[in-house]
């Protein structure tokens, strides 16, 4: 293993060992795939663990992802992700797994910083939120692709009430050049819309449930090979929908959904989705 | 002799009843975080938050230490912003230039304009136990001084 993913591993691990030094307390919790604003109270912490299936033409992924969340204030976020990888592909699509976790063998750490909040009502408030991740792969190979580090940047803004709820965002994320090898890059974008019926507007404790519509954009990149002529302008483009549900009910949550690719427009080496599935349960301590 | 008139005042000084307005709480797992947050404070009997309602009803045991910044600080801290507070508190009322003034050793409130006549009419300096709504002050700005409007004298 090279020395500098050595470094890397040992911030990340860092990281997670400052975090749970602090106390514990909760907040909220948004879409599945699409990129949100909510971060914790000040001192909260959230236990996620994310059962996540990627199908292709050719194969498919499963992966269960552990995501611990720590709110330093109540405007900033950690959080660090590790996956347990049952399936891999060989051939994998660049993507973002679930809205805050990596969809492929990466380690994940990430701040988010909750730079605009405007609570204006009654369970209403608009805010956005600047996410910076950076990552090391669990995998020395990855489609055939040496894998190198990554970084991850993305600015979300959302609106969220009682019944209705809606966020865009975009994002973008860069591989390192591994050993003359790159894994392409993704620029991607999300919108989400999401919506509490009446019968779900009891109050707190009762059971809190909402739908989400989620779209998701991405534009990824082609690997890139020693001695391979210039592709950067080259890029697959995807959308995907699809429905997620998301339970609540005091300190724990669960959410599942599913997207399906409505346009793959993919350069020769990209490989076709069928469809991605997840789901993922929560404890607010 | 001095401390224990101090001691006096500070045990019978002090907010019993808060219902604070809050704004941007829209989950469970919100009302679940604010909840626990604001039952780890010492000097609460009771506490139900309402998403429904937006606010958290607060009842404060017999000679807490507790004062609405305090109270307020835990909403912020959870990320949301605390507005309107309706309150009884017990304090000492001080008339200042005509205007008066209830101190409760950590706080004051300002009585303002807007108090019945008839209210107004019933104040008098001395220990006193009032209800009203206290105005916002801001998330950023909590300072321990405060507007109250009077709805009521108990």
């Amino acid at each position: 293993m090279a020395i500098s993913n050595v470094i890397f591993r040992f911030i990340l691990i860092s990281m997670f060992g400052v975090s749970t030094i602090f106390t514990i307390n909760a907040q909220g919790h948004g879409p599945l795939y699409g990129l949100q604003t909510p971060t914790l109270a000040k001192g909260g912490v959230d236990l996620n663990v994310a059962g996540m299936s990627l199908s292709t033409e050719d194969e498919t992924s499963y992966m269960l992802r552990y995501l611990f969340s720590y709110g330093i204030t109540e405007n900033l976020q950690i959080n660090l992700t590790t996956p347990t990888m049952i399936e891999r592909l060989d051939n994998a699509p660049r993507t973002r797994g679930n809205s805050n976790m990596p969809a492929n063998g990466d380690i994940e750490a990430s701040l988010w910083y909750r730079f605009h909040s405007n609570a204006f009502g009654v369970g209403k408030r608009f805010e956005s939120t600047a996410i910076l991740s950076v990552s090391a792969p669990t995998e020395d190979v990855r489609g055939q692709v040496n894998v190198g580090n990554s970084v991850h940047g993305a600015v979300s803004t959302g609106y969220a009430s009682r019944t209705w709820y809606g966020w865009i965002g975009g994002g973008y994320q860069y591989y390192f050049e591994r050993n003359g090898e790159q894994l392409g890059d993704l620029p991607y974008a999300s919108v989400v819309v999401g919506y509490r019926p009446d019968i779900f507007m009891g109050d707190y404790p009762k059971p809190d449930w909402r739908i989400f519509m989620e779209t998701l954009a991405e534009f990824p990149g082609d690997n890139q090979y020693p001695g391979q002529q210039d592709l950067t302008g080259s890029r697959s483009k995807k959308v995907l929908m699809g429905p997620s549900f998301l339970g609540l009910y005091g300190a724990w949550g669960v959410s599942f959904g599913a997207l399906f690719p409505v346009v793959q427009d993919l350069t020769p080496s990209a490989v076709k989705e069928n469809y991605r599935v997840s789901i993922n349960l929560s404890y607010w301590l | 002799m001095i401390m224990a008139i101090l001691g006096s005042f500070s045990s019978k000084a002090q907010i019993q009843k808060v219902d604070q307005e809050v704004y941007g709480m829209d989950c469970a797992p919100c009302a679940y975080g604010l909840e626990r947050g604001l039952k780890k404070m010492d000097g609460l009997k009771n506490v139900r938050v309402s998403l429904n309602d937006g606010k958290a009803y607060l009842e404060l045991s017999e000679n807490n230490s507790l004062s609405l910044k305090l109270i307020q600080d835990e909403v912020k801290r959870n990320g949301f912003s605390a507005k309107k507070a309706e309150v009884v508190i017990e304090g000492k009322l001080i008339n200042k230039n005509g205007s008066f003034e209830l101190e409760t050793g950590t706080e004051t409130y300002s009585i303002v304009a807007g108090t019945s006549d008839d209210l107004n009419s019933k104040l008098k300096p001395g220990t006193i136990t009032l209800k009203g709504v206290v105005q916002d002050e801001g998330d950023g700005s909590l300072s321990g001084t405060w507007q109250i409007k009077l709805t009521g004298i108990l």
